[in-house]
């Protein structure tokens, strides 16, 4: 407000920035495509990397360039401006995303829960000694999560009313995975949504889990996927195949092959040696659980996520 | 009385143009990230209601002033303590500006781990930002206290609270205020960061939250309540300025009518 010359001038300065980054993927003369995939630096993404290092992309002529940011809700912005040709997110937020009117569209999946109690991407853990001995006993209790109104909290919901306790009392309290540690330890916080690796983290210093939430939100759950544009889903669709095929490929070796995923982690995030070696890996299924997200959009509008009269459309979403 | 006229149109008028350039230009948006404005007030109107302004607004105005509050009083206090005693400003100075140099963003997780995630966070990391300005202020202040004065002072015998009174916050307090108006803003600025972790009302968490589910107008709403939200805390403060400063700005002007 002081500087008001100033503040047009950045304003005009961002306007043109907006413009002008909104090229498409570039194709040099041998047919190799250049693409920007926005990714999220965690073990959920091993797949891309490890496709990358095997050629997988090469093969359909891609020229791979992730790029890490710090969280999904800066890749959204990114592949809707069409600075990104495709990035990842997770499931609620492209339904909450969709809802609002942004023209995003799922390519192939991303990570899936395996579905397995205990043994999953994510859960919720208790000091072992902390009076919390079921899902339902986490209402009214303080419950640290990453990202508010997002796919955490909905998962957690979900467990927690589906075992007869009431999710609407939970006090949900919003900080990095990192800090989560700490203020559990404290007594801040009475539980904690976490994921890899600090869950394993966690559960080696002696803390228990009290809820896997994605095996209670809906079978195999599918909790993130790879998505682009609808424009560009429609105008280039060579291209969004030719992603398509090398990302599912690079799933299905992911998948396949959990040693070379857990050694790929080293290269892209600080997690390095023994953690990775301990940590659960999540499920790289090439499919989508439609179910799965059909569950999720129900629940975002259910739990409040998605107001208005704007339904998310999972059918339009979905590839 | 035109005088008067001449000054609101002078402080109006670069606003009003900025609003009619910023919806004009705008009007026809189809950039979902930036709406047009017509977009932002009709979210604005729906977004900011009474109940809002008491979940949201007001929790961070309350920390927002306590902090202020905190930092003022610690900042003033210390100011005069360290700018009084030579050797204690001595040996204090290189660790403040050691201290002022670390920005209270990185401090967050720190103050996490004594505060908690309570409120008293949340006013902690306001006031380790706040104070700096105020403290290094006061202390250059009560420095420059004039000598002439305080050798009058000692000659009528006054010292103590009144010498403290009358002569040293007196003579420091246009620099106080001056760092007192920075930390203000500062303080804004804090506010919002310090909601950024581990909050769930607040101004800068509704706007983040906004932001997160993509409600794109409803977030430039939220912004240009912030900056509102700042204007009028500054008229508040300079209105304060005018009642504290005004034997200051009196003497000011009696000096400059004089040279």
């Amino acid at each position: 407000m002081r500087r008001p010359l100033l503040a047009l001038a950045a304003a005009a300065a961002l306007t043109v920035s907006a413009a002008a980054c909104g090229e498409s993927a570039t194709t040099s003369k041998n047919g190799v495509t250049s693409i920007d995939v926005g990714v999220i630096p965690i073990s959920d993404v091993a797949p891309i990397y490890l496709g990358q290092k095997k050629g997988f992309f090469d093969e359909q002529k891609l020229k791979l360039n992730l790029k890490p940011a710090q969280g999904g809700a800066a890749i959204v912005p990114g592949v809707v401006s069409g600075d990104l040709e495709f990035g990842f997110s997770n499931v609620v937020s492209l339904l909450l995303a969709q809802s609002k009117g942004l023209p995003v569209k799922v390519v192939t999946n991303g990570i899936s829960s395996s579905g397995e109690e205990e043994k999953d991407f994510a859960s919720v853990i208790v000091k072992d000694d902390s009076k919390i001995q079921k899902p339902k006993d986490l209402a009214g209790k303080k419950v640290a999560i990453n990202t508010l109104n997002n796919a955490g909290d909905t998962q957690v919901r979900a467990s927690v009313r589906k075992d007869g306790g009431d999710a609407k009392s939970i006090k949900f309290v919003e900080m990095p995975f990192p800090d989560m540690s700490a203020a559990l330890d404290k007594g801040d916080i009475d539980a904690v949504w976490i994921v890899e690796p600090f869950q394993s983290q966690l559960l080696a210093d002696g803390n228990r889990i009290v809820a896997t939430p994605a095996v209670d939100t809906a079978e195999k759950l599918t909790h993130a996927v790879y998505f682009t544009t609808t424009k560009t889903a429609q105008t280039d669709q060579d291209l969004v195949k030719r992603f398509q095929a090398a990302m599912n490929k690079s799933l299905e070796y992911a998948d396949s092959h959990p040693d070379e995923a857990r050694a790929i982690l080293a290269t892209y995030t600080k997690i390095k040696g023994d953690q990775a070696k301990d940590m659960v890996l999540p499920k790289w299924p090439v499919e989508i659980n439609r179910e799965s997200v059909q569950a999720q959009a129900d629940l975002a509008v259910s739990d409040g996520l998605i107001k208005g009269d704007k339904k998310p459309d999972v059918n339009a979403l979905l590839p | 009385m035109t005088d008067i006229l001449r000054r609101t149109g002078l402080a109006l008028g670069l606003p009003l143009v900025l609003f009619v350039v910023w919806w004009v230009t705008s009007a026809g948006s189809e950039n979902f990230f930036l709406p047009p404005l017509a977009d932002i007030l009709a979210a604005f109107t729906a977004t900011w209601t009474a109940d809002r302004f008491a979940a949201d607004v007001l929790p961070s105005l309350v920390r927002l002033a306590a902090g202020y509050a905190i930092a003022a009083v610690l900042g003033i206090a210390l100011g005069v303590l360290v700018g009084s005693l030579p050797r204690v400003r001595a040996a204090f100075e290189p660790v403040l500006e050691f201290l002022r140099a670390i920005p209270p963003p990185v401090l967050v997780p720190i103050l996490m781990l004594i505060a908690g995630i309570g409120d008293g966070m949340k006013v902690a990391v306001i006031v380790s930002g706040c104070v700096w300005p105020i403290l290094l202020n006061t202390v250059e202040g009560v420095r420059a206290v004039d000598p002439v004065l305080a050798d009058t002072c000692r000659s009528y015998g006054i010292g103590g609270a009144a010498r403290l009174r009358h002569l040293v916050l007196r003579s420091a307090s246009p620099q106080m205020v001056a760092g007192l108006r920075q930390a203000l803003s500062l303080g804004i600025i804090l506010m919002v960061i310090s909601e950024m972790f581990a909050a769930s009302t607040g101004l800068g968490f509704t706007i983040i939250q906004f932001q997160r589910s993509f409600a794109i107008p409803e977030m430039w709403s939220g912004i240009i309540l912030l900056g509102l939200t700042g204007f009028a805390l500054s008229l508040i403060f300079k209105f304060f300025e005018a009642r504290v400063l005004a034997w200051y700005h009196g003497l000011r002007r009696a000096e400059r009518g004089r040279s």
